[in-house]
């Protein structure tokens, strides 16, 4: 179901990609069956293939490949072998040049498709019928999944056991504990991405009906409102930011807003309050609200590098001194809470009276079903993304820490250019060679081969891969392709039409408005620091902690996402045009370029092709 | 006097109007009185009766002319039906108007004149279509419309010019495509004081196009609005949420001319709109809202989706008036009603395990 009637000729073959000049060898980087392999060439060929920059908007490092392979495994386990969506299996994904593509695999046979439904009906039906007490055990899980990660240790290799495991008994050796602690690290992976995707599809699911509902009903009805009526109030994502704005007004209040100044490190904050009592009490303040509330990732969560608040405080330090600042001058920051809950019964309650009766009860039937399923989807991120995985990957940098005190690794973080396999090979040898007391090889064999991949991924993340490849389908109808990633017929044909490039980009209207200014293309999270007040952010896509960065910006430009994308949300709830899902504006639009962003009619135009 | 029906009432003030009197003085008036009841703003005005109009006919023997033309009519037979039709305009236009009839439009038309301030007021005079011919009047031929109309002998030829209009061809022929040429027809005319229009046009209380019922489609454009009705410019298009009163698309045309007041006193003339203006949008946000407001009371009011003329005061912006309003007809049929869905069958469509949704 996924292609009619595909053909060939607007998207490159992923077969006839030419590798960047200096990238030679990316492929040892990344699992056979990632590979776009001549053994399938017939198949994979014609098939389309869209790269998933949503999620992988950069080239992956070795070991950050698990978060492609776990998250398709789970997701397929879940959407085919456990709800068995009728029309669709899982989602295939392949390697070119270090960046991800996907292609989901649809069941085409009506008698299975027949088959299929009769279990997704009882499945899922149980599912909806339970959500809320299913959802809240959920919850306690992912927080005893946390929880046991944190008391995960990774044993150093001492010289000689302790006298515990001569002595004691059912002690184990650091051979066991080690080499287990790592095969725990990966299962306790796993395991958060298998309850990442229990709900997912589902609460999307529900979700998406209720907005092809009102848009068959209301076809002219703006995305906004839709998302107005279903979202939550009282979101554990605004959480965050909701406590910076607290200890924004208890630093004002309580005198030591001076420490807060445009500019400062988090440190030199930290210093200056440490001179005051008040001072003091702030930072005991801010200790407090640090578990779990500073748990929020710098990205999306699916590569290392995003770090979390508790690693990396630039982020909400740079939102307390936005906030100071804000409350000095006299604006109002908090959400308006009561406003917003007003103001979303009254769309419910309007738009459902201009509903003939059927169709009012079938919108006011699933209006609430999409309530019941949205704190799932506006909540799992924190739990599994954020939480969970900033953590985890910590867990990863106690390996490579071991593997760098052992004279594996030149830095701890070189761990992160290894696979999995690779990584459980060299902490193989290393127990090896401390039990036998040999000569290692790891030091002399894995640096090189680091440095070479750190050199690979930096080029290949100057290469701009193309929207599909493979095929051009006649119109896409996996719905998972559709309801997680926005990519529909229409998506791809403008695509198709933009590989001969034009100054035009079209996206779907996220958020209204019109404006120009100079762009700044952020393909990283790591650049988020050069975005300038009143620059117009481009970017593959967004997630919730990139938050602060909206106040800076004018509006907002994504390669990949619908309307419900987070780009689309923060820009509506800061009133900033936005337009999303353009397919290619991180490739087409240079920083420092001109661009108008027309987010009522879903449209990035080039104005100046200066480049600074 | 002949044939005359003593009890008739020919004539009545607007605000003295219900639904109720749809079938004697025409759905225009009628849904005018209605506005009035509910205090939406419609200019001062009177509806003319259809038993004025069998008035006229009875008085100057005109019933013998008129069934004689129309005995040789045939639904198809197209150069009958012009010929018919000739011979009964020619005949209705040499006709008086009735004494009775005349002393009471002048006696309403001075109130009007009274209300407004001004001695021979500039009225409009639009024909009131009866009962089902209401809905297809449009393709009946039944829309006459006379604009800036200035003095009783003028109102009064304006008032026959509409009943002449009943037997234009396409009139006749929809009659007797019916098979309903037997008898006289039926038709009120309403009279309503000008505005001097600095915008008018139309507004639908939902989208003609989409069907979307949370929209209001507003079509505007500079002066009297004849050159939108005349096809001969392309008006500023506005969709307007209902719900929260955001402008959800807006596309300004070039209005390059307007109607306007003949400077010699009577109708309306064409003249040429400078490009700094008809470049403009002719209505801002606040003007969009203040008419979205009034459409939706009259939806409200009626209880279902209106087609509304509309026309702002050049002198004062704030004077927005309601000329004319029916329900929306020909919306694109939407899919065959069904009964509601639960949302459960809903997202087993949306996973492909149960029938589509759309």
């Amino acid at each position: 179901m996924a292609t009619t009637a595909p053909k060939a000729g607007a998207f490159p073959s992923p077969y006839e990609i030419e590798t960047p000049p200096g990238c030679e060898g990316w492929e040892e980087m990344y699992p056979y069956y990632a590979l776009f392999d001549e053994r399938r060439r017939e198949i994979d060929e014609n098939r389309f293939w869209f790269w998933n920059s949503m999620h992988f908007p950069m080239p992956m490092p070795a070991f950050d490949v698990i978060c492609i392979d776990s998250p398709y495994q789970a997701v397929g386990s879940w959407q085919n072998r456990v709800f068995a969506v009728p029309p669709a299996m899982g989602i295939d994904y392949r390697c070119v040049n270090g960046y991800i593509y996907i292609s989901g695999n649809p069941v085409t046979d009506p008698a299975k498709i027949a088959e299929r439904a009769e279990f997704f009906q009882a499945r899922a039906g149980y599912y909806f019928q339970n959500w809320t007490e299913l959802y809240g055990k959920w919850r306690a899980k992912m927080e005893a999944l946390i929880g046991e990660l944190g008391e995960l240790q990774v044993p150093d290799l001492p010289e000689y056991e302790p006298d515990e495991v001569a002595f004691g008994e059912d002690r184990n050796t650091a051979f066991y504990e080690l080499l287990d602690a790592y095969g725990r690290a990966l299962r306790l992976g796993d395991l958060m991405w298998q309850r990442h995707f229990e709900f997912l599809l589902l609460g999307y699911g529900a979700y998406g009906t209720f907005v092809e509902f009102c848009k068959r009903h209301l076809p002219d009805i703006p995305d906004q409102h839709i998302a107005q009526m279903v979202a939550g109030i009282d979101v554990l994502l605004f959480r965050p930011d909701a406590e910076l704005r607290r200890l924004a007004r208890l630093a004002i209040e309580t005198g030591v807003e001076g420490a807060f100044q445009q500019g400062r490190a988090p440190q030199q904050i930290d210093a200056e309050l440490a001179q005051s009592d008040a001072g003091l009490s702030w930072l005991a303040e801010l200790e407090k609200v640090k578990d779990p509330w500073f748990n929020m990732a710098t990205g999306d969560g699916l590569y290392h590098y995003y770090r979390s608040w508790l690693d990396d405080p630039s982020i909400p330090y740079a939102s307390l001194i936005g906030h100071v600042s804000a409350l000095n001058a006299g604006e109002q920051i908090d959400r308006p809470t009561e406003e917003i809950q007003r103001e979303r019964d009254r769309l419910a309650t309007e738009y459902g009276a201009l509903l003939d009766e059927a169709s009012r009860a079938s919108f006011n039937d699933l209006l609430n079903l999409s309530r019941t399923v949205f704190p799932y989807v506006e909540e799992h991120k924190f739990y599994c993304d954020y939480w969970f995985l900033t953590r985890w990957w910590n867990k990863i940098r106690e390996f490579g820490a071991l593997l760098a005190r052992n004279g594996f690794l030149e830095d701890g973080e070189d761990v992160f250019q290894l696979s999995r396999y690779e990584v459980a090979s060299a902490l193989d040898e290393l127990v090896l060679t401390w039990a036998t007391g040999g000569l290692p090889l790891g030091p002399k064999h894995w640096p090189p081969i680091v440095a070479r991949r750190k050199e690979i991924l930096e080029k290949l993340g100057e290469w701009t891969p193309p929207p599909a490849v493979g095929v051009t389908p006649e119109a896409v109808t996996d719905p998972m392709t559709i309801m997680l990633w926005g990519v529909t017929t229409e998506r791809v044909q403008e695509w198709a039409r933009q590989q001969d490039g034009g100054s035009v980009l079209n996206g779907a209207a996220a958020s209204p408005g019109v404006i120009e200014g100079l762009a700044r293309v952020v393909r990283s999270v790591d650049q988020i620091g050069d975005v300038r007040d009143g620059e117009i952010l481009v970017c593959g896509s967004t997630s919730p902690a990139w938050a602060p960065i909206f106040s800076k910006i004018k509006a907002t430009v994504t390669d990949v996402g619908g309307v419900m994308s987070h780009a689309a949300i923060v820009a509506r709830e800061y009133g900033l045009p936005a337009v999303v899902g353009t397919g290619r504006a991180t490739a087409a639009i240079r920083t420092g370029q001109t661009i108008r962003v027309d987010g009522t009619e879903g449209t990035v135009t080039v104005l100046a092709a200066q480049e600074p | 006097m002949p044939g005359t029906d003593a009890g008739a009432e020919y004539i009545r003030p607007l605000p003295r109007l219900t639904r109720d009197d749809e079938p004697h003085f025409g759905g225009k008036s009628a849904n005018l009185g209605e506005l009035l009841a509910v205090e939406i703003p419609v200019p001062p005005g009177f509806a003319i009766s259809t038993a004025a109009f069998h008035e006229f006919v009875a008085q100057a023997g005109l019933e013998g002319r008129i069934d004689g033309a129309l005995a040789r009519v045939s639904a198809g037979d197209l150069e009958a039906i012009a010929n018919a039709s000739h011979a009964i305009s020619e005949a209705m236009r040499f006709a008086p108007v009735p004494d009775v009839l005349r002393v009471e439009v002048e006696q309403h038309y001075a109130q009007i004149g009274h209300a407004a301030g001004v001695d021979s007021p500039p009225v409009a005079v639009r024909s009131s279509a009866i009962g089902e011919d209401s809905a297809d009047a449009t393709f009946a031929g039944q829309q006459e419309t006379y604009l800036w109309v200035r003095g009783v002998q003028h109102v009064c030829d304006a008032v026959r010019d509409c009943w002449v209009s009943l037997y234009s061809p396409p009139a006749i022929s929809y009659r007797a495509r019916l098979g309903r040429l037997e008898g006289p027809p039926g038709m009120g005319v309403t009279v309503q004081l000008m505005v001097d229009a600095e915008v008018s046009g139309v507004m639908f209380t939902c989208n003609p196009v989409s069907g979307d019922p949370s929209m209001v489609a507003v079509n505007a454009s500079w002066g009297l609005g004849l050159a939108v009705v005349g096809g001969e410019i392309t008006p500023d298009d506005y969709l307007v949420s209902k719900v929260t009163g955001e402008v959800v698309r807006e596309h300004v045309h070039s209005k390059h001319v307007e109607y306007v007041p003949d400077p010699s006193g009577g109708g309306a003339v064409r003249v040429a709109v400078p490009p700094e203006r008809s470049e403009r949008a002719c209505l801002d946000q606040s003007a969009l809202a203040r008419l979205v407001e009034v459409g939706k009371r009259v939806e409200r009011h009626f209880g279902s989706h209106q087609d509304v003329e509309w026309a702002r005061a050049r002198n004062d912006p704030e004077a927005l008036f309601v000329v004319q309003a029916r329900p929306v007809t020909g919306l694109a049929k939407k899919a065959e009603k069904r009964g509601p869905a639960s949302a459960m069958s809903l997202i087993m469509g949306t996973f492909g395990a149960g029938p589509r949704n759309d």
